[in-house]
Protein backbone atom coordinates (compact mmCIF):
# COMPACT_ATOMS: atom_id res chain seq x y z
CA UNK A 1 0.00 0.00 0.00
CA UNK A 2 1.66 3.01 -1.26
CA UNK A 3 2.11 5.92 1.08
CA UNK A 4 -0.79 8.26 -0.61
CA UNK A 5 -2.93 5.50 -0.04
CA UNK A 6 -2.40 5.67 3.22
CA UNK A 7 -2.75 9.56 3.76
CA UNK A 8 -6.20 9.42 1.91
CA UNK A 9 -7.42 6.63 3.97
CA UNK A 10 -6.37 8.37 7.24
CA UNK A 11 -8.07 11.56 6.08
CA UNK A 12 -11.42 9.14 4.76
CA UNK A 13 -11.41 8.43 8.59
CA UNK A 14 -10.63 11.36 10.17
CA UNK A 15 -13.99 13.05 7.42
CA UNK A 16 -16.42 9.72 8.90
CA UNK A 17 -14.98 9.91 12.64
CA UNK A 18 -16.27 13.93 12.50
CA UNK A 19 -19.64 12.44 10.80
CA UNK A 20 -19.54 9.89 13.71
CA UNK A 21 -18.92 12.61 16.10
CA UNK A 22 -21.84 14.96 14.96
CA UNK A 23 -24.39 12.12 14.24
CA UNK A 24 -24.05 10.70 18.38
CA UNK A 25 -27.04 11.80 19.80
CA UNK A 26 -26.32 14.82 21.98
CA UNK A 27 -28.22 17.81 24.29
CA UNK A 28 -28.68 20.79 22.62
CA UNK A 29 -28.79 21.58 18.65
CA UNK A 30 -28.87 18.50 17.20
CA UNK A 31 -26.08 18.50 14.41
CA UNK A 32 -27.81 15.72 12.47
CA UNK A 33 -27.85 16.40 9.08
CA UNK A 34 -24.04 17.66 8.75
CA UNK A 35 -22.96 14.92 10.64
CA UNK A 36 -25.13 12.87 7.68
CA UNK A 37 -23.41 14.39 5.20
CA UNK A 38 -20.15 13.86 6.23
CA UNK A 39 -20.53 10.35 6.81
CA UNK A 40 -22.25 9.86 3.68
CA UNK A 41 -19.10 11.73 1.94
CA UNK A 42 -16.97 9.36 3.79
CA UNK A 43 -18.87 6.11 2.92
CA UNK A 44 -18.34 7.36 -0.59
CA UNK A 45 -15.00 7.94 -0.27
CA UNK A 46 -14.05 5.47 1.20
CA UNK A 47 -15.61 3.00 -1.66
CA UNK A 48 -13.80 4.61 -4.59
CA UNK A 49 -10.48 4.79 -2.79
CA UNK A 50 -11.47 1.06 -2.00
CA UNK A 51 -12.60 0.17 -5.30
CA UNK A 52 -9.58 2.03 -7.06
CA UNK A 53 -6.97 0.85 -4.67
CA UNK A 54 -7.51 -2.20 -3.25
CA UNK A 55 -10.44 -4.28 -4.94
CA UNK A 56 -8.78 -6.80 -7.44
CA UNK A 57 -12.26 -6.30 -10.21
CA UNK A 58 -13.88 -9.43 -10.78
CA UNK A 59 -17.46 -10.58 -11.40
CA UNK A 60 -18.03 -9.93 -7.39
CA UNK A 61 -17.02 -6.77 -6.35
CA UNK A 62 -20.26 -4.74 -6.83
CA UNK A 63 -21.95 -6.95 -4.99
CA UNK A 64 -18.80 -6.40 -2.59
CA UNK A 65 -18.98 -2.25 -2.91
CA UNK A 66 -22.98 -2.78 -2.24
CA UNK A 67 -22.97 -4.73 1.23
CA UNK A 68 -20.39 -2.97 2.54
CA UNK A 69 -21.83 -0.28 1.62
CA UNK A 70 -24.97 -1.42 3.78
CA UNK A 71 -22.52 -2.60 6.68
CA UNK A 72 -21.17 0.20 7.21
CA UNK A 73 -24.35 2.61 7.08
CA UNK A 74 -26.29 0.24 9.55
CA UNK A 75 -23.45 0.23 12.18
CA UNK A 76 -23.31 3.69 12.15
CA UNK A 77 -26.98 4.05 12.63
CA UNK A 78 -26.92 1.45 15.00
CA UNK A 79 -24.32 3.05 17.38
CA UNK A 80 -25.56 6.47 16.98
CA UNK A 81 -29.33 5.68 17.02
CA UNK A 82 -31.64 7.07 19.81
CA UNK A 83 -33.88 4.39 20.48
CA UNK A 84 -32.66 1.11 21.25
CA UNK A 85 -35.26 -1.03 19.32
CA UNK A 86 -34.64 0.69 16.11
CA UNK A 87 -30.88 0.19 17.10
CA UNK A 88 -31.37 -3.40 17.59
CA UNK A 89 -33.07 -3.82 14.29
CA UNK A 90 -30.19 -2.02 12.02
CA UNK A 91 -28.10 -4.46 14.02
CA UNK A 92 -30.15 -6.85 11.96
CA UNK A 93 -29.10 -5.56 8.81
CA UNK A 94 -25.32 -5.00 9.77
CA UNK A 95 -25.34 -8.81 10.52
CA UNK A 96 -27.04 -10.04 6.77
CA UNK A 97 -25.21 -7.58 5.20
CA UNK A 98 -22.11 -9.14 6.76
CA UNK A 99 -23.58 -12.62 5.83
CA UNK A 100 -23.52 -11.69 2.39
CA UNK A 101 -19.56 -10.32 2.33
CA UNK A 102 -19.18 -13.83 4.43
CA UNK A 103 -20.89 -15.55 0.96
CA UNK A 104 -18.37 -13.34 -1.22
CA UNK A 105 -15.57 -14.91 0.60
CA UNK A 106 -16.58 -18.30 0.39
CA UNK A 107 -17.67 -19.01 4.12
CA UNK A 108 -21.37 -19.97 2.95
CA UNK A 109 -21.40 -22.10 6.36
CA UNK A 110 -20.59 -19.83 8.36
CA UNK A 111 -22.36 -17.23 7.01
CA UNK A 112 -26.16 -19.06 7.10
CA UNK A 113 -24.66 -19.95 10.68
CA UNK A 114 -24.25 -15.99 11.31
CA UNK A 115 -27.95 -14.91 10.07
CA UNK A 116 -29.32 -17.95 12.40
CA UNK A 117 -27.82 -17.65 15.60
CA UNK A 118 -27.78 -13.60 15.51
CA UNK A 119 -30.56 -12.83 13.68
CA UNK A 120 -32.66 -15.49 14.79
CA UNK A 121 -31.33 -16.39 18.86
CA UNK A 122 -29.03 -12.84 19.82
CA UNK A 123 -31.32 -10.25 18.60
CA UNK A 124 -34.71 -12.11 19.56
CA UNK A 125 -32.70 -12.03 23.16
CA UNK A 126 -31.97 -8.34 23.21
CA UNK A 127 -35.66 -7.74 21.56
CA UNK A 128 -36.72 -9.42 24.96
CA UNK A 129 -34.34 -7.27 26.98
CA UNK A 130 -35.55 -4.29 25.61
CA UNK A 131 -39.26 -4.88 26.34
CA UNK A 132 -38.97 -6.05 29.62
CA UNK A 133 -36.65 -2.95 30.76
CA UNK A 134 -38.93 -0.06 28.68
CA UNK A 135 -38.97 3.30 29.58
CA UNK A 136 -41.33 5.49 29.36
CA UNK A 137 -40.73 7.80 26.39
CA UNK A 138 -37.23 8.46 25.14
CA UNK A 139 -34.65 8.83 28.30
CA UNK A 140 -32.28 12.00 28.88
CA UNK A 141 -29.62 8.56 28.87
CA UNK A 142 -30.24 7.21 25.06
CA UNK A 143 -30.05 11.12 24.20
CA UNK A 144 -27.33 12.28 25.20
CA UNK A 145 -23.78 10.58 24.46
CA UNK A 146 -21.26 10.28 26.73
CA UNK A 147 -17.78 11.74 26.04
CA UNK A 148 -18.38 11.56 22.46
CA UNK A 149 -15.54 13.29 21.01
CA UNK A 150 -12.96 11.24 22.97
CA UNK A 151 -14.84 7.97 22.24
CA UNK A 152 -15.13 8.92 18.64
CA UNK A 153 -11.17 10.22 18.54
CA UNK A 154 -10.19 6.47 20.03
CA UNK A 155 -12.12 4.72 17.14
CA UNK A 156 -9.98 6.88 14.38
CA UNK A 157 -7.02 6.31 15.88
CA UNK A 158 -7.88 2.24 15.98
CA UNK A 159 -8.47 2.52 12.46
CA UNK A 160 -5.40 4.64 11.46
CA UNK A 161 -3.28 2.32 13.43
CA UNK A 162 -4.63 -0.86 11.65
CA UNK A 163 -4.17 1.03 8.36
CA UNK A 164 -0.94 2.09 8.91
CA UNK A 165 0.02 -1.58 9.82
CA UNK A 166 -2.04 -3.01 6.88
CA UNK A 167 0.24 -2.50 4.40
CA UNK A 168 3.04 -4.78 6.01
CA UNK A 169 1.66 -7.60 5.17
CA UNK A 170 0.21 -6.91 2.01
CA UNK A 171 1.82 -8.34 -0.81
CA UNK A 172 3.41 -11.48 1.15
CA UNK A 173 2.64 -14.53 -0.87
CA UNK A 174 0.91 -16.41 2.44
CA UNK A 175 3.58 -18.80 3.16
CA UNK A 176 1.32 -22.27 4.85
CA UNK A 177 0.83 -24.96 2.93
CA UNK A 178 -2.86 -25.86 2.05
CA UNK A 179 -4.34 -28.33 5.09
CA UNK A 180 -5.42 -31.68 3.89
CA UNK A 181 -8.83 -30.30 5.07
CA UNK A 182 -8.73 -27.87 2.46
CA UNK A 183 -6.99 -29.78 -0.29
CA UNK A 184 -9.35 -32.47 -0.18
CA UNK A 185 -12.09 -30.04 -2.04
CA UNK A 186 -9.39 -27.56 -3.89
CA UNK A 187 -8.83 -24.25 -3.51
CA UNK A 188 -11.60 -23.02 -5.82
CA UNK A 189 -14.31 -23.85 -3.80
CA UNK A 190 -17.49 -21.81 -5.38
CA UNK A 191 -17.30 -24.41 -8.05
CA UNK A 192 -18.40 -27.27 -6.22
CA UNK A 193 -20.58 -25.44 -3.89
CA UNK A 194 -21.99 -25.17 -0.60
CA UNK A 195 -22.40 -28.88 0.79
CA UNK A 196 -18.48 -29.12 0.01
CA UNK A 197 -17.86 -25.72 2.40
CA UNK A 198 -19.94 -27.34 5.11
CA UNK A 199 -18.70 -30.95 4.28
CA UNK A 200 -15.02 -29.46 5.02
CA UNK A 201 -15.63 -27.74 8.17
CA UNK A 202 -17.32 -30.54 9.31
CA UNK A 203 -14.83 -32.60 8.95
CA UNK A 204 -12.23 -30.48 10.47
CA UNK A 205 -14.51 -29.83 13.66
CA UNK A 206 -15.02 -33.14 14.05
CA UNK A 207 -11.50 -34.40 13.16
CA UNK A 208 -9.13 -31.63 14.66
CA UNK A 209 -11.21 -29.53 16.77
CA UNK A 210 -13.10 -31.77 18.42
CA UNK A 211 -12.08 -30.89 21.75
CA UNK A 212 -12.93 -27.39 21.23
CA UNK A 213 -16.32 -28.36 20.25
CA UNK A 214 -17.14 -29.99 23.73
CA UNK A 215 -15.34 -27.47 25.36
CA UNK A 216 -17.77 -25.14 23.34
CA UNK A 217 -20.21 -27.03 24.73
CA UNK A 218 -19.71 -27.06 28.34
CA UNK A 219 -18.97 -23.03 27.58
CA UNK A 220 -22.31 -22.39 26.53
CA UNK A 221 -24.22 -25.00 29.26
CA UNK A 222 -21.90 -22.60 32.14
CA UNK A 223 -23.28 -19.58 30.27
CA UNK A 224 -27.05 -21.10 30.28
CA UNK A 225 -26.96 -22.11 34.29
CA UNK A 226 -25.24 -18.64 34.85
CA UNK A 227 -27.85 -17.21 33.11
CA UNK A 228 -30.73 -18.62 34.79
CA UNK A 229 -29.57 -18.33 37.99
CA UNK A 230 -29.15 -14.33 37.60
CA UNK A 231 -32.43 -14.18 36.49
CA UNK A 232 -33.83 -16.21 39.45
CA UNK A 233 -32.39 -14.29 41.99
CA UNK A 234 -34.38 -12.05 44.20
CA UNK A 235 -33.72 -8.31 44.23
CA UNK A 236 -35.12 -6.08 46.81
CA UNK A 237 -35.57 -2.79 44.64
CA UNK A 238 -33.72 0.20 46.74
CA UNK A 239 -36.50 2.39 48.45
CA UNK A 240 -33.81 3.62 50.65
CA UNK A 241 -31.98 6.88 49.30
CA UNK A 242 -28.63 6.06 48.99
CA UNK A 243 -25.73 7.75 46.82
CA UNK A 244 -26.04 5.59 43.89
CA UNK A 245 -30.03 5.57 44.49
CA UNK A 246 -29.77 9.42 43.73
CA UNK A 247 -27.75 8.45 40.53
CA UNK A 248 -30.28 6.23 39.52
CA UNK A 249 -32.88 8.48 39.81
CA UNK A 250 -31.43 11.13 37.71
CA UNK A 251 -31.67 9.54 34.63
CA UNK A 252 -35.16 8.68 35.09
CA UNK A 253 -36.71 11.44 36.21
CA UNK A 254 -34.70 14.61 34.35
CA UNK A 255 -36.91 16.42 32.22
CA UNK A 256 -37.46 15.26 28.47
CA UNK A 257 -35.97 18.65 27.31
CA UNK B 1 -2.66 -12.19 -5.90
CA UNK B 2 -5.72 -10.95 -4.55
CA UNK B 3 -5.04 -10.53 -0.68
CA UNK B 4 -8.48 -9.32 -0.06
CA UNK B 5 -7.85 -6.43 1.85
CA UNK B 6 -11.05 -4.83 1.36
CA UNK B 7 -12.95 -7.04 3.43
CA UNK B 8 -10.25 -6.55 6.19
CA UNK B 9 -10.29 -3.03 6.12
CA UNK B 10 -14.32 -2.99 6.23
CA UNK B 11 -14.54 -5.44 9.38
CA UNK B 12 -11.57 -2.82 11.11
CA UNK B 13 -14.26 -0.52 10.65
CA UNK B 14 -17.12 -2.28 11.89
CA UNK B 15 -14.87 -3.09 14.92
CA UNK B 16 -14.03 0.50 15.40
CA UNK B 17 -17.69 1.75 15.15
CA UNK B 18 -18.88 -0.69 17.70
CA UNK B 19 -15.99 1.23 20.12
CA UNK B 20 -16.99 4.03 19.45
CA UNK B 21 -20.55 3.30 20.29
CA UNK B 22 -19.36 1.09 23.69
CA UNK B 23 -17.22 4.03 24.74
CA UNK B 24 -19.85 6.73 23.95
CA UNK B 25 -23.21 5.65 24.53
CA UNK B 26 -25.37 5.37 28.26
CA UNK B 27 -27.77 2.66 27.75
CA UNK B 28 -26.46 -0.73 28.84
CA UNK B 29 -28.24 -2.51 26.07
CA UNK B 30 -27.05 -0.46 23.18
CA UNK B 31 -23.51 -0.99 24.97
CA UNK B 32 -23.76 -4.61 24.25
CA UNK B 33 -25.14 -4.17 20.83
CA UNK B 34 -21.85 -2.57 19.93
CA UNK B 35 -20.12 -4.97 20.95
CA UNK B 36 -22.08 -7.16 18.99
CA UNK B 37 -20.86 -5.39 16.03
CA UNK B 38 -17.49 -5.36 17.17
CA UNK B 39 -17.80 -9.01 17.15
CA UNK B 40 -19.17 -8.95 13.31
CA UNK B 41 -16.02 -6.92 12.32
CA UNK B 42 -13.64 -9.72 13.85
CA UNK B 43 -15.71 -12.89 12.17
CA UNK B 44 -15.15 -10.85 8.90
CA UNK B 45 -11.38 -10.56 9.36
CA UNK B 46 -11.26 -14.13 10.34
CA UNK B 47 -13.11 -15.65 7.20
CA UNK B 48 -10.90 -12.99 5.16
CA UNK B 49 -7.37 -14.18 6.46
CA UNK B 50 -9.24 -17.90 6.13
CA UNK B 51 -10.17 -17.03 2.36
CA UNK B 52 -6.27 -15.16 2.26
CA UNK B 53 -3.95 -18.46 3.50
CA UNK B 54 -6.58 -20.81 1.54
CA UNK B 55 -7.64 -22.47 4.49
CA UNK B 56 -10.42 -23.61 6.26
CA UNK B 57 -9.13 -22.85 9.81
CA UNK B 58 -10.54 -19.47 9.91
CA UNK B 59 -13.82 -20.65 8.96
CA UNK B 60 -13.85 -22.80 12.12
CA UNK B 61 -12.47 -20.49 14.12
CA UNK B 62 -15.58 -17.94 13.23
CA UNK B 63 -17.80 -20.50 14.34
CA UNK B 64 -16.40 -20.54 17.91
CA UNK B 65 -16.57 -16.89 17.97
CA UNK B 66 -20.08 -17.12 17.43
CA UNK B 67 -20.27 -19.70 20.21
CA UNK B 68 -18.71 -17.27 22.61
CA UNK B 69 -20.57 -14.63 21.36
CA UNK B 70 -23.91 -16.18 22.03
CA UNK B 71 -22.77 -16.86 25.74
CA UNK B 72 -21.50 -13.08 26.30
CA UNK B 73 -25.05 -11.97 24.98
CA UNK B 74 -26.48 -14.48 27.27
CA UNK B 75 -24.94 -13.83 30.04
CA UNK B 76 -24.64 -9.83 29.44
CA UNK B 77 -28.44 -9.67 29.16
CA UNK B 78 -28.90 -11.56 32.33
CA UNK B 79 -26.66 -9.28 33.80
CA UNK B 80 -28.54 -5.58 32.27
CA UNK B 81 -31.67 -7.32 33.49
CA UNK B 82 -30.33 -7.75 36.78
CA UNK B 83 -29.26 -4.29 36.86
CA UNK B 84 -32.25 -3.05 35.78
CA UNK B 85 -34.51 -4.50 38.21
CA UNK B 86 -32.00 -2.92 41.13
CA UNK B 87 -31.91 0.46 39.76
CA UNK B 88 -34.94 0.86 37.58
CA UNK B 89 -32.76 2.57 34.59
CA UNK B 90 -30.44 1.23 31.87
CA UNK B 91 -28.04 4.57 32.57
CA UNK B 92 -24.49 2.71 32.74
CA UNK B 93 -23.65 6.16 34.77
CA UNK B 94 -25.96 5.12 37.63
CA UNK B 95 -23.48 2.73 38.40
CA UNK B 96 -20.32 4.42 38.19
CA UNK B 97 -19.68 4.51 41.76
CA UNK B 98 -19.35 0.54 41.36
CA UNK B 99 -21.47 0.23 44.90
CA UNK B 100 -24.94 -1.90 45.16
Amino acid sequence: MSATTSYLLYSIFALGGAGVYALLPRRGTSKTLIGALLAIAALVAFLVVVAMRFVVPDSSTPYFLLFSTIALAAAVRVVTHTRPVYSSLYFVVVVVAVAALLVLLQAEFLAVALIIIYAGAILVTYLFVIMLAQQVGAPTYDRSAREPFLATFAGFVLMAAIAGRAGDWRGQTPTRTIPVAFAETGPNQSTSGSTSNTRSIGAMLMTKYVLVVELSGVLLLVSMIGAISLARRKIAVEGVPRVGMVLGQAGREAKPF
Amino acid sequence: MHDHAEYIIVGAILFALGLVGFLSRRNLIVIFLSTEIMFQGVVLNVVAFARLHQHLEGQAFGLFLLVIAAVEAGLALGMVVLLFRRRGTLDAQAWSLMRG
